[in-house]
């Protein structure tokens, strides 16, 4: 098989020489292999001795099949050339043109699809007789793959005529084609290090880039191809780029090629060559240049998590949290037992968004929302919490520490649950509150990205700290008394309203098919609530069948988080995709991009308040600025990509692209209908 | 309490939105595994405590594969290492309809028209066996130690190239590594690239 499609390849060799023989001499003729045809093509027609003559050897695959950049990724083998020239020539290395992605099961490799032009200087020697020809040969081998591999190799040969001058040839197009796609070459500063698993590239650019972006390392072994790639950016503008280590990492270059893409262009880069990567003393003094930004991170974390205290989810589990503190006239134990589940919640859930983000999944804080089992299940606690307190069941006091019959360790186990609950209940306004420090926080090595988190919790914890541990405060709180019972019941209330709209974020991921089957468990669920209610004066078969009840109330939700929204969420015409977005940009188009999702308040509110009222709707016709929203409420890797893209891990975001491509601006998550509209102006005109 | 495990159900379903893929790691116990070899009988890692094994994944038709059969030199270290007392795994974990996926006879009538000689043909048509050792190539290759810790994965050799010609001048990684477990040494390098046709799962 092998020898008979060599046999073709010589055959068809032979009948291409004839053909250039009579036709273009800066034409090799093409040279046909399985699923690839390949052909060499000069510059020049003519060559004068000691020039520079460029030469493209064209692969044009068959469709869905590919070839592949210096880097090949995870597996395939990129095209080689090998030349035999006149003494004394020289031949410099492939000029690569822009590489793309390409998945390939749990993979990823490097290379291109379609018609590739692989370009190589030659430089001719002094000393050639004026009156002969050089003959050029180019002995090029590939990898062609679609998902089998096959690889193959052309000789490919031009004769050309030596002058006094080199005249260009005809093939001008296809070297301006060829020169197009290749990257630019940029002299940013750009270096990289390697902490524990992960490479870390700092690059200075001269302009602004526009999200998405892409960054190709051109040597194998380095980073894990098929894992995310985080960007965001330090406190002098640098960009950050992380990815995973590869597993088979073992040597750290000196330096490295790599290509930097971004909506609108590609640069090719040496990183560590322009500037050394931080060692020693560099290292110090980055080390001290992060602190501040570091220590800013915890504040803010903090604040915002002292402010997370009056959010609406989670007010009405903290009130009954100060309720039963005041029963325990302020006990310390129970403000530590507290602040230990807050923290042990929000530990666990960032430690577990890094490690799936070092695995590659495209997360960012609030990704458990995105899970409809996860917002189901949040709305049946929410309804359960709230028929106990309606005394449907006698809550096992437990949870928050109203019993007085409860031993202690009862009461401070459930100290440490209602901390877990807050947590949970708070996740949905985490997000949009704390989106610059938790942006900060992921980009960061993950002892300090834990600690933010853990200031976060510390801030939410905080209150409860001081009334545990400042008598004088916790003598101010109500006295216990009668009117508890009546409290506990009204605080149902936010719970139930709390669970309505959680049951909205549902519909809105499921549909109405997915909700009514939520509906119908939550009824299920209040049938087992009842029956436990009643079993609990003794009758433990009642019990047994509430506990099968509630755990059959768990089916429909399971059937729910099944089911798919029919709905289009937006309007498929202002449809945020990275697309239509580059699009947009490319034609120097000004654009609003807003990024939110379902379950974000602070979204909503802001798009109630500020986004859809008529001062910005006018701004924006008048303007031409086009609108853009992408949807978050479900999973969606790109809009990942682009938060990441501007230092973010949640929503809101809102990016203002000025009309001319100038930089992007990024608006602030508290919207004013004042504040859009001048800004929507300003970048309308700018 | 119900309501505590429910505050604690919410908290674990987020835990369990993904289990993070734990890639194998050097120095680490190798991953077990439970497969059918080509005459129907499980094989697990356990079942080979105190003996070297080496796992080799492979597709016949892969050009990568064919470079290192059709030249020899697989059958060579199949031979030389399972002489030596090493297991020698051959595994394939193309699923049915993707390109390597063998009948049991096709994977015997490989072994026998190529004179290999593996210990045993696995038949990894779940590709469970693969994933769990994240082998992304073939040829992908391994060395457990007898006390079932992975010592080596990786290429096979340093030139990732298709071409038979190139194999007398490389670096034999797997050669190498097999030998130094052998001995009871630590493989230097340990982790090398696998290069190759991705696995077709």
């Amino acid at each position: 098989m092998a020898r008979t499609s060599r046999r073709l390849t010589l055959l068809l060799g032979l009948c291409a020489l004839a053909a250039q023989a009579v036709g273009d001499p800066a034409r090799s003729g093409e040279v046909e292999a399985p699923h690839i045809r390949a052909e060499l093509f000069s510059d020049a027609d003519r060559v004068a001795p000691g020039d520079t003559l460029t030469l493209a050897l064209r692969l044009q695959p068959d469709e869905g099949w590919h070839t592949y950049w210096m880097n090949p990724g995870d597996s395939g083998l990129e095209t080689r050339i090998d030349w035999t020239l006149p003494d004394g020539a020289e031949a410099g290395p492939i000029q690569w043109p822009v590489p793309d992605r390409l998945p390939v099961e749990h993979l990823v490799n490097y290379g291109f699809e379609g018609e590739t032009l692989l370009l190589s200087d030659i430089t001719l020697p002094l000393e050639i007789a004026q009156d002969d020809s050089v003959t050029l040969t180019a002995q090029a081998r590939w990898l062609v793959c679609e998902v089998e591999c096959i690889p193959g190799d052309a000789e490919l040969s031009l004769t050309l005529p030596v002058g006094d001058i080199t005249d260009l040839s005809a093939h001008t197009a296809l070297f301006q084609r060829a020169r197009a796609r290749q990257p630019q070459a940029a002299d940013w500063p750009a270096a990289f290090s390697i902490e524990a698993t992960w490479l870390e590239v700092t690059v200075a650019p001269d302009r602004p880039l526009t999200p998405p972006l892409q960054f190709f390392p051109g040597t194998t072994e380095l980073v894990e191809h098929a894992e995310n790639q985080q960007f965001s950016t330090d406190e002098h503008g640098n960009l950050i780029i992380r990815q995973p280590l590869n597993v088979y990492f073992h040597t750290t270059p000196a330096q490295f090629p790599a290509v930097l893409r971004d909506a609108n262009g590609a640069w090719s880069l040496t990183v560590g060559g322009t500037e050394a990567p931080p060692t020693g003393e560099d290292r110090a003094d980055s080390a001290t240049d992060t602190v501040p930004t570091r220590l800013l991170a915890l504040l803010l974390a903090f604040g915002g998590g002292v402010l997370l205290n009056l959010m609406p989810c989670v007010f009405p589990v903290l009130s009954l949290k100060a309720l039963g503190l005041a029963r325990h006239g302020g006990h310390r134990g129970h403000a530590l037992a507290y602040t230990a589940g807050v923290l042990a919640c929000f530990l666990v859930i960032a430690a577990l968004l890094l490690a799936l983000r070092a695995g590659g999944a495209a997360l960012g804080w609030g990704f458990q929302l995105q899970t409809p089992m996860v917002v189901g299940g949040l709305a049946y606690l929410m309804f359960a919490l709230g028929l106990a307190l309606m005394g449907v069941v006698q809550l096992g006091a437990g949870w928050m520490g109203a019993g007085e019959t409860l031993t202690r360790d009862t009461g401070l186990r459930g100290s440490f649950f209602t901390g877990v609950l807050a947590v949970v209940v708070a996740s949905p306004c985490t997000a949009p509150f704390m989106g610059t420090a938790l942006g900060f926080a992921v980009t960061q090595p993950a002892p300090v990205a834990l600690g933010i988190f853990a200031a976060l919790g510390l801030g939410l914890a905080f209150p409860f700290l001081l009334i545990g541990f400042v008598p004088a405060l916790a003598r101010r709180l109500p006295k216990p008394g009668p009117w508890m019972g009546i409290f506990r019941q009204a605080m149902a209330f936010p719970l139930f309203l709390t669970g309505v709209w959680l049951l909205w974020v549902l519909g809105r991921q499921v549909g109405i098919d997915g909700l009514t089957f939520a509906l119908a468990g939550l009824v299920v669920l209040a049938l087992g609530l009842w029956l436990w209610g009643l079993g609990q004066h003794g009758r433990q078969r009642l019990r047994l069948a509430a506990a099968l009840v509630m755990l059959a109330a768990l089916w429909p939700l399971w059937q729910a988080s099944g089911q798919q929204a029919t709905i289009a969420v937006t309007a498929d015409d202002d449809r945020w995709t990275p697309q239509r977005l580059a699009a947009l940009r490319a034609a120097g188009e000004p654009v609003l991009v807003n990024m939110t999702a379902d379950w974000c308040i602070t979204c909503l509110a802001n798009e109630r308040v500020a986004l859809d009222t008529d001062m910005v709707r006018a701004a924006l016709t008048d303007g031409g600025v086009s609108y853009l929203k992408g949807d978050w409420t479900r999973q969606d890797p790109d809009i990942t990509e682009y938060l990441a893209g501007y230092g973010r891990n949640g929503v809101p975001l809102y990016v203002l692209y000025p009309r001319g491509g100038g930089a992007p601006q990024v608006l602030p998550q508290v919207l004013t209908p004042t504040l859009v509209r001048d800004a929507v102006s300003r970048a309308a005109n700018p | 309490m119900k309501s505590l495990h429910l505050a604690l159900t919410g908290c674990l379903l987020a835990l369990t939105l993904g289990a993070a893929h734990a890639a194998p790691r050097v120095g680490q116990p190798a991953p077990d595994f439970s497969v059918i070899d080509t005459a129907g009988q499980t094989h697990s890692l356990a079942d080979f405590s105190g003996q070297t094994v080496i796992l080799e994944w492979t597709n016949h038709d892969c050009p990568f594969v064919k470079k290192h059969y059709v030249s020899d030199n697989m059958q060579q270290l199949q031979r030389r290492y399972t002489e030596n007392g090493a297991v020698w795994l051959t595994v394939i974990s193309s699923a049915p309809g993707k390109q390597g996926h063998v009948s049991p006879d096709q994977a015997d009538a490989l072994t026998r028209d190529r004179h290999a000689a593996p210990t045993a043909v696995l038949l990894d048509e779940s590709g469970d066996m693969g994933r769990a050792y994240d082998a992304r190539t073939t040829p992908h290759m391994y060395v457990i130690d007898a006390d079932g810790v992975l010592r080596f994965m990786g290429g096979i050799d340093s030139n990732p190239s298709a071409d038979p010609a190139d194999i007398p001048g490389a670096t034999p990684y797997l050669a190498n590594a097999a030998r130094a477990v052998l001995d009871g040494h630590t493989p230097d390098p340990a982790v090398t690239r696998p290069y190759g046709c991705t696995v077709k799962y």
